[in-house]
């Protein structure tokens, strides 16, 4: 058969061009001519800039050459930011012809929107064909499967979960003791692995909170990446990351770009994979451990619920996770940290440990500000979303739902705010600074009339 | 040696009429290693040159002694203004973020054919050696298969060399081949994680004999003459080198031609035109013959991860002049004594002019060469640091068929 596969693709650092050479793979491994279409200049065949006006009608001239297009489908692939009503309706109405001109067309949906997917508009009408022009659609887990029937309002019969692993094979031989070795970790400790991207979404610092306290000669925590883009945001949340591990005993931040070997490498290694993620439709990460058969701890967003494999831990907040990680390594104790030498302590170095403590108590939202003097944090009140306990059970359950389904939009407002006090605060002359500046400034007073 | 499976070496060129170092260390390792007994594959381009990219050879599979041939079209599908744009940014030493590297490296020649042949036949390979870092095809093609490929890098300190781009390829392959210890201190300094590595060096084939009044007959060549050989371009100092010869020669008077071969355009300036000789494309006789019959070679480029032709030009009996801000060079010629360097156009015409009034002790001082090379890079003690670095890092057991 005559394959076309739409994707982003290698060489491009991309989780999304990974799975598909591994899909590419497979499939020629399987006797099919396939041919690979890429947005950007790339190891594929074809190379058509999807956001562009004639980028869609250029994808349909192509598309009949093959039995099958396969779209490894990503809405940056092929709408420009803001996606406003206007560009819903070129991308809706080119891929509709594009489809339309094909002779079979599977689309692998990765993530997608659902902004304005119900209205009566010619944008969502047409989107609408274009989805329903499609002869199979697969997703990863039956959330993305339920959201997505419901916004395109398709037959859920016809939008496939597939495993998100289906084309995956292992890439490592090693034993647990060979990759450790290999790796220079210690032998005999329980071994946390976070590995991806570092980006705020994936929430590695969670896991680095979760980590907390736990005794450092009997379990480390290792988080493995690199950034994916050098955007202000990302380096932002790294620098952050950085700090926080920086001040957690037994937690290390391997800074590199992981190879396909060196990936799987670091998941034969480790004792149990951390999925820490704040937002994720489906996890590569997981469905590689999966492979090894790694131990899962993942946190209950997107589908991962529905993904990861039976065994796996899932928590719903950040206490959760911790618990779970203590219970993982068998440690299952909440450690308790003394406080000694009371009777000789006054009351400033008494204040000292306590902010000493809270700074590096890991609360998640604390990164960048978890850096400041202790001084300055103490004038940068933290932003903090309301708590959702409350004395009668069914708030409680409310206040949660009510935070899960906002959080996504306002976790990030409360991270830019304590990142914008942060660095307000570092810009504040201190009290010294402003003794020391007195002398010279007033001479000039004294010069200024009235 | 435990010989079993097929290695396959993959320069961006290969054939007649490529030039370049890294394309003919690897020609000569893949020829070597497979009149050693290996099945040997070249895969490649169909192109001959390295600006334009432009597809001479037939794409297909040829046999050339003991080596199958695997050509595969190259592609360049945009104006490259975009790499340009970015290539200035770079040089400049400008920050360029992770993207635009990666824009950069893929607005270039690319592979798609060669890239997917190693899609589904990695396996059957036991290693696969990619060379120099800078290609799309190394840098592209090393990452679909680590844990069986060998890089061998011809790295210097250029801007490039320094970006996150390759951390990858440096640090994840399944072992580096170096030319030089001053290559391999470079790739340390850059990448702390430096994957498996190893100096193999590079053979100099030994001519059974020189020819140098047949060269001067054949291109009717009278009176002394210096000698570049290589691509004439920017990266490799030509135009400075020509610069510095116009100078040295109206300043100092010289009785020198400068004889250049290889590619690239010549371009001399106005007051010495009559004095450079450009020969274009020669044979590897021609050129021996050449460097035999001159009186010294010059090597301007500071860029420089081995420096073959200097080592030729040793074998012949030649001295070197070369240019001192190359670690790579300065280094072969502190172990040899068998050459001058310069840092400046004051210098290198101090250095002509050594050449022009003392023929005698500028022979003298060449003579040490030849015992150097011969000692050091002898084609088969490079085969066997080759050999014994697969053995060790890709034992037959693990390897492909």
């Amino acid at each position: 058969m005559r394959i076309l596969m739409v994707s982003i693709y290698p060489p491009v650092r991309d989780g999304i061009a990974q799975y598909a050479i591994q899909e590419v793979r497979a499939l020629r491994a399987a006797g099919h001519h396939v041919d690979v279409c890429s947005p950007e200049p790339s190891a594929a065949h074809f190379h058509i800039d999807l956001t562009s006006k004639r980028g869609p009608y250029a994808l349909a001239k192509l598309v009949g050459r093959y039995d099958k297009v396969i779209i490894q489908w990503h809405p940056a692939i092929f709408y420009n930011v803001p996606v406003t009503s206007a560009e819903r309706r070129r991308v809706a109405l080119g891929l509709l012809i594009a489809f339309r001109r094909a002779k079979s067309v599977d689309v692998r949906v990765h993530e997608f929107d659902v902004v304005g997917a119900h209205g009566a508009g010619l944008a969502s009408t047409l989107t609408r064909w274009m989805w329903r022009s499609t002869d199979r659609i697969t997703v990863h887990t039956s959330t993305e499967q339920h959201d997505f029937s419901a916004a395109y309002e398709i037959a859920e019969s016809k939008i496939e979960v597939i495993d998100h692993g289906v084309n995956f094979t292992r890439r490592c031989s090693a034993t647990r003791a060979e990759a450790r070795e290999e790796l220079g970790l210690p032998d005999d400790s329980y071994i946390f692995l976070s590995i991806g991207f570092l980006q705020a979404h994936k929430g590695f610092d969670r896991a680095v909170c979760g980590y907390r306290g736990l005794d450092p000669r009997r379990a480390t925590l290792e988080i493995v990446g690199s950034l994916r883009v050098d955007d202000p945001e990302y380096v932002w949340y790294v620098d952050g990351l950085r700090d926080l591990v920086a001040a957690t005993p037994g937690a290390t931040l391997h800074e590199q770009y992981v190879t396909d070997n060196a990936f799987d490498l670091w998941l034969v290694a480790c004792d149990a994979v951390v999925l820490p993620y704040r937002m994720i439709w489906s996890s590569g990460v997981g469905a590689r451990a999966e492979l090894y058969g790694r131990q899962l701890i993942a946190t209950r967003v997107g589908g991962l619920e529905q993904q990861v494999p039976e065994g796996t831990v899932l928590v719903d907040d950040d206490e959760e996770l911790a618990t779970a990680m203590r219970v993982a390594c068998g440690q299952s104790e909440a450690p308790k940290v003394e406080w000694t030498n009371l009777e000789e302590a006054d009351q400033p170095a008494i204040q000292a440990e306590i902010i000493r403590r809270a700074a590096s108590s890991g609360s998640a939202n604390r990164i960048g500000v978890a850096s400041l003097p202790a001084e300055m944090r103490r004038h940068v009140p933290l932003l903090e979303l309301p708590a959702t306990a409350s004395t009668r059970a069914t708030a409680t359950l409310l206040k949660k739902i009510v935070r899960k389904l906002t959080g996504w939009e306002l976790n990030p407002i409360v991270d830019r705010v304590n990142e914008l006090a942060a660095a307000v605060a570092l810009a504040r002359p201190t009290v010294q600074d402003q003794s020391e500046a007195a002398p010279s400034s007033t001479p000039n007073q004294e010069e200024l009339p009235g | 040696m435990d010989r079993q499976g097929t290695l396959a070496f993959v320069p961006a060129r290969y054939g007649e009429g490529t030039v370049g170092g890294a394309e003919s260390v690897l020609s000569d390792l893949a020829h070597g290693l497979a009149g050693r007994g290996w099945e040997v594959e070249i895969l490649t381009t169909c192109a001959r040159n390295h600006y334009t990219w432009e597809n001479e050879f037939d794409p297909g599979t040829e046999q050339v002694d003991d080596v199958v041939i695997r050509r595969f079209p190259a592609v360049v599908s945009t104006p490259r203004s975009e790499r340009a744009a970015i290539g200035g940014a770079i040089e400049h030493g400008h920050p360029v973020s992770l993207r635009d590297q990666q824009r950069w490296m893929n607005d270039d020649m690319r592979v798609p054919e060669m890239y997917h042949h190693l899609v589904d036949e990695a396996s059957r390979y036991r290693a696969i050696v990619f060379a120099p870092y800078l290609f799309w095809p190394a840098f592209a093609c090393s990452q679909l298969v680590p844990e069986r490929t060998i890089l061998m890098p011809c790295l210097h300190d250029e801007p490039a060399a320094s970006l996150e781009l390759f951390s990858p390829i440096f640090t994840g392959v399944r072992g580096l081949w170096f030319l030089s210890e001053p290559e391999m201190a470079l790739a340390e300094r850059l990448h702390p994680d430096l994957a498996p590595h190893r100096i193999v060096g590079a053979g100099v084939r030994v001519p059974d004999r020189y020819d140098p009044e047949g060269f001067r007959r054949r291109h009717k060549i009278d009176g002394r003459f210096l000698l570049y050989a290589g691509r004439r371009e920017g990266a490799k100092n030509w135009e400075r080198l020509l610069e510095g010869f116009a100078a040295a020669t109206i300043h100092a008077n010289l009785p020198f031609y400068l004889v250049t071969m290889g590619t690239g355009d010549v371009r001399p300036p106005s007051s010495i035109a009559d004095r450079v000789i450009d020969l274009g494309y020669c044979t590897n006789e021609d050129r021996d013959d050449a460097l035999a019959a001159a009186d010294a070679y010059l090597q301007p480029s500071q860029f420089e991860s081995f420096s073959l032709t200097i080592l030729e030009a040793w074998l012949a009996g030649t001295l070197v002049v070369a240019n001192g801000q190359s670690e790579v060079v300065s280094w072969h010629i502190e172990r040899s004594g068998a050459g001058l360097s310069y840092l400046d156009n004051a210098e290198l015409e101090e250095c002509l002019r050594f050449i022009a009034q003392e023929p005698a002790a500028a022979q003298k001082i060449a003579a040490s060469g030849r015992d150097y090379v011969l000692t050091n890079y002898r084609t088969d003690d490079v085969l066997d640091r080759v050999e014994a670095s697969i053995a060790d890092w890709l034992p037959a057991r693990d390897g492909g068929s």
